[in-house]
């Protein structure tokens, strides 16, 4: 049994509910099942599976098919409640074994966590006081985790009061895209790149998260939290932790959990001077003009508010000692995408005429892992014709058109792995506290200056100064 | 030869989508779907040019895989962005095919002021941008700043322009922000060789007479100066091509071969990198 706490919301709407009919489209669903919706919002059942019909019409990926909503609809279930009151989280327990008995899932519950930091604490108090002694239970938990080390502690605290590590699933949808698990084959199923995948080889490594959306409607969460909390703590650090780690033993979660863990021990904190910060002002996304962070509503006019930070990151282990991460986030920015850039040292001594390789850049591979899910590889190759003209050329594999198969979305995988009692994609507690120690040193010293904000325009790639950060090493981020 | 599929998008940012989704169709049986660049090539026609825009483009396409973005301003319509995508299999004897893509893009109404914020998120990442410039840029608007401020080359044909030679001076401002190539110069290539043939009598030239192009003209003409250091006075007749070219007098005879089309021209110039250091010097020469 799936219970969603905080069902009326957002997240359950355009991810979990599409989810969960893609999974039951593919027949992936377990044949005793059932899902019951948990949340403040007074409303039936009826009207819950009304409303969540229509989220997978305009959200879901799979064509909609009413026999296929009709076999995860008949075992939905909703309840109104007000999580603090004892009387309420009474009556969620007596239907959550009600639905047990009618589809005999004998105390198998999977929890996930949908609600706002601020009920976080008296949920899980209230489904670990209450938590069946039948079965197993798993709790997924969505982000944020924490706003630093410490809070992450105290819920990591207040989880384990209740439920053992192996029954707590911390999400970051990141991990769950096609395209890092991709990141993971790509290293580990393939002879040709391990060998090169170290500091000998490579030159240095950029990852960007950009977005080209504002806070949309989140200014309440993101003015505390801003770029650093959102994105840089976990998607970022996550992705670091993939592309720099040891080859794991195996596939279990613990295997690729620790091998993760030793990175994000080995990152040592960028001083000051390898920290760019940034706040969006106007400017033109896609040919509209959009407002500066401090007009959005609800953002204070002053705002100090970080909507960008890059930084210089590095691992020290001795496969890459010396070798920069240059890692950036940012909202606002010109284009939406994630891609990790794996940029290899220059060919040592190229033997031909220095005008006939102009166009020839280091070789580069690009892994997409959004919106365009695939791999890239810049090499050189000879112009045809009269001469010897070498040329960047571009080889895109684009992973979407590789096989039949649609790319299942990041929840709908993770849902299923957390079903499954497959851990390896979610963030361990060890992960959690590696990646806040390194924001709070980070932010630490912000809290003494008040920065100069706006400083980079809507529609660019961000501040002027984060470009110093790699002029100063000779080096610039890449190119759009 | 080039197979196109082409639909229309309404939004900008459902474009890739489009595109994605082209090229899934085009992969009928379940292989990767390989796209191969080296290129963005921009290309800023307003609707008088768009139709030799499209003919050199499609002339162009095996020769340099590019992704191609045309932009279309429209300034007196109503603001609204509008786009069309096509894919375009390359032939690869005895190889699996591979893609390019025309993304065509009418920028309408104010959107015609921001054409970076659109052009932006479509370039293809690490890989160098030039920009063929249709007709005479306005050279104070903020859509040729912008886009200056993304690309590494802009490539212009000053025979379709009507400021000469005073607009030479403005295109000399942009020499330091930008590399820069002419067609109307590289198409005087031929001429400059033969003309070259006649060193060393030709330092002492005093008189050039053309009959061409006055794009062409002036730029013979600036070439001279700025590489014998001296001044030359020109003489013009009005042709389509460059027909005769007469030194002090004496005539310089025709170079051989037939001149280069339109997209031969274009793509010789999509292979310099580096600034064209005799261009500028004899567009900074023209008088």
């Amino acid at each position: 049994m799936l219970a969603i706490f905080g069902a009326s919301g957002d997240l359950t709407r355009r991810k979990l509910f599409p989810a969960l009919y893609a999974l039951a489209y593919r027949r992936l669903l377990p044949e005793r099942f059932s899902v019951v919706g948990v949340a403040r919002s007074e409303q039936t059942t009826a009207q819950f599976r009304a409303a969540m019909k229509q989220a997978v019409k305009d959200f879901g990926h799979d064509p909609f098919r009413q026999d296929v909503w009709d076999s995860l609809a008949k075992s939905l279930r909703y309840i109104a409640t007000e999580f603090d009151s004892d009387a309420g989280e009474d009556s969620v327990a007596q239907l959550l074994d009600e639905c047990d008995k009618d589809n005999g899932t004998e105390g198998n519950r999977v929890y996930y966590l949908a609600v706002p930091p601020q009920a976080f604490e008296t949920v899980v108090e209230e489904i670990g006081e209450r938590r069946e002694r039948q079965g197993w239970t798993r709790v997924i938990v969505e982000k944020p985790f924490g706003h630093d080390l410490a809070s992450a502690n105290e819920l990591n605290a207040l989880l384990h009061r209740w439920f053992d590590e192996d029954e707590i699933f911390r999400i970051d949808h990141y991990l769950g895209k096609e395209t890092v698990q991709n990141m993971l084959a790509l290293r580990f199923a393939n002879g040709i790149f391990e060998p090169i995948w170290n500091r000998q080889f490579i030159d240095h490594i950029q990852i960007t998260v950009a977005e080209t959306i504002g806070v949309e409607g989140r200014a309440g969460f993101y003015e505390q939290a801003g770029a650093i909390r959102d994105i840089f703590q976990n998607h970022l650090l996550q992705l670091l932790a993939l592309t720099a780690m040891e080859p794991p033993i195996d596939f279990t979660a613990d295997s690729v959990r620790n091998e993760k863990v030793k990175v994000l021990r080995a990152m040592h904190t960028p001083g000051p001077k390898n920290v760019v910060r940034g706040q969006y002002g106007r400017g033109f996304v896609e040919g509209v003009e959009v407002p500066a962070y401090r007009e959005e509503p609800g953002v204070a006019a002053d705002s100090g508010t970080e909507t960008y930070v890059a930084a210089k990151l590095f691992v020290d282990n001795w496969r890459w000692a010396d070798t920069p991460f240059y890692v950036r986030a940012g909202k606002r920015l010109a284009r939406r995408e994630t891609t990790i850039a794996i940029q290899f040292q220059r060919a040592p001594h190229p033997p031909f005429a220095e005008i006939a390789g102009d166009g020839l850049r280091p070789n580069v591979l690009l892994i997409h892992v959004q919106p365009d899910e695939g791999v890239s590889l810049a090499i050189g190759a000879k112009v045809p014709g009269q001469g010897m003209t070498i040329r960047t050329v571009h080889m895109d594999f684009l992973y979407g058109g590789a096989f039949r198969t649609g790319l299942p979305e990041a929840y709908e995988r993770l849902i299923l792995d957390a079903m499954l009692g497959d851990a390896t994609l979610f963030t361990r507690e060890d992960e959690v506290e590696e990646q806040w120690k390194l924001v709070d040193a980070i932010v630490g010293p912000w809290k003494r200056d008040r920065p100069n904000f706006p400083n980079y325009e809507a529609g660019s790639w961000g501040p002027r100064v984060a470009d110093d950060l790699l002029h100063r090493d000779g080096r610039s981020w890449r190119r759009h | 030869m080039a197979t196109a599929l082409t639909t229309e998008v309404g939004v900008v940012a459902e474009i890739e989508g489009k595109l994605a989704r082209l090229r899934e169709k085009e992969s009928g049986d379940g292989g990767p779907v390989l796209r191969t660049s080296t290129m963005t090539h921009l290309a800023w026609a307003p609707p008088a040019w768009l139709p030799q825009a499209r003919a050199t483009l499609a002339g162009l396409r095996d020769r340099h895989p590019a992704r191609t973005i045309l932009l279309v301003p429209e300034p007196r319509r109503a603001t609204a962005i509008t786009a069309k995508v096509g894919l375009y299999a390359i032939d690869v004897e005895g190889a699996r095919d591979a893609y390019a893509e025309v993304i065509e893009v009418g920028l309408r109404g104010d959107a015609v002021e921001h054409p970076a914020s659109i052009v932006l998120p479509l370039l293809i990442s690490d890989l160098p941008v030039f920009c063929r410039w249709r007709g005479e840029p306005e050279w104070e608007s903020p859509q040729l700043h912008e886009l200056l401020s993304v690309i590494d080359r802009l490539v212009v044909n000053s025979s379709e322009w009507h400021g000469l030679p005073a607009s030479y001076e403005r295109l000399a401002d942009l020499f330091e922000r930008v590399a820069v190539s002419d067609i109307a110069f590289s198409r005087t290539v031929a001429w400059r060789a033969t003309l070259a043939q006649r060193w060393p009598e030709i330092r002492a030239i005093e008189r050039l007479a053309v009959e061409g192009p006055k794009a062409d003209a002036l730029l013979l003409a600036g070439w001279l100066r700025s590489r014998l250091r001296r001044d030359v006075r020109l003489s013009w007749r009005r042709a389509d091509t460059v027909v005769a070219v007469r030194v002090d007098g004496d005539t310089v005879a025709p170079p051989p071969g037939e001149p280069e089309s339109g997209s031969d021209l274009l793509s010789d110039e999509l292979d310099v990198f580096g600034r064209d250091l005799v261009y500028e010097a004899a567009v900074r020469a023209v008088r």
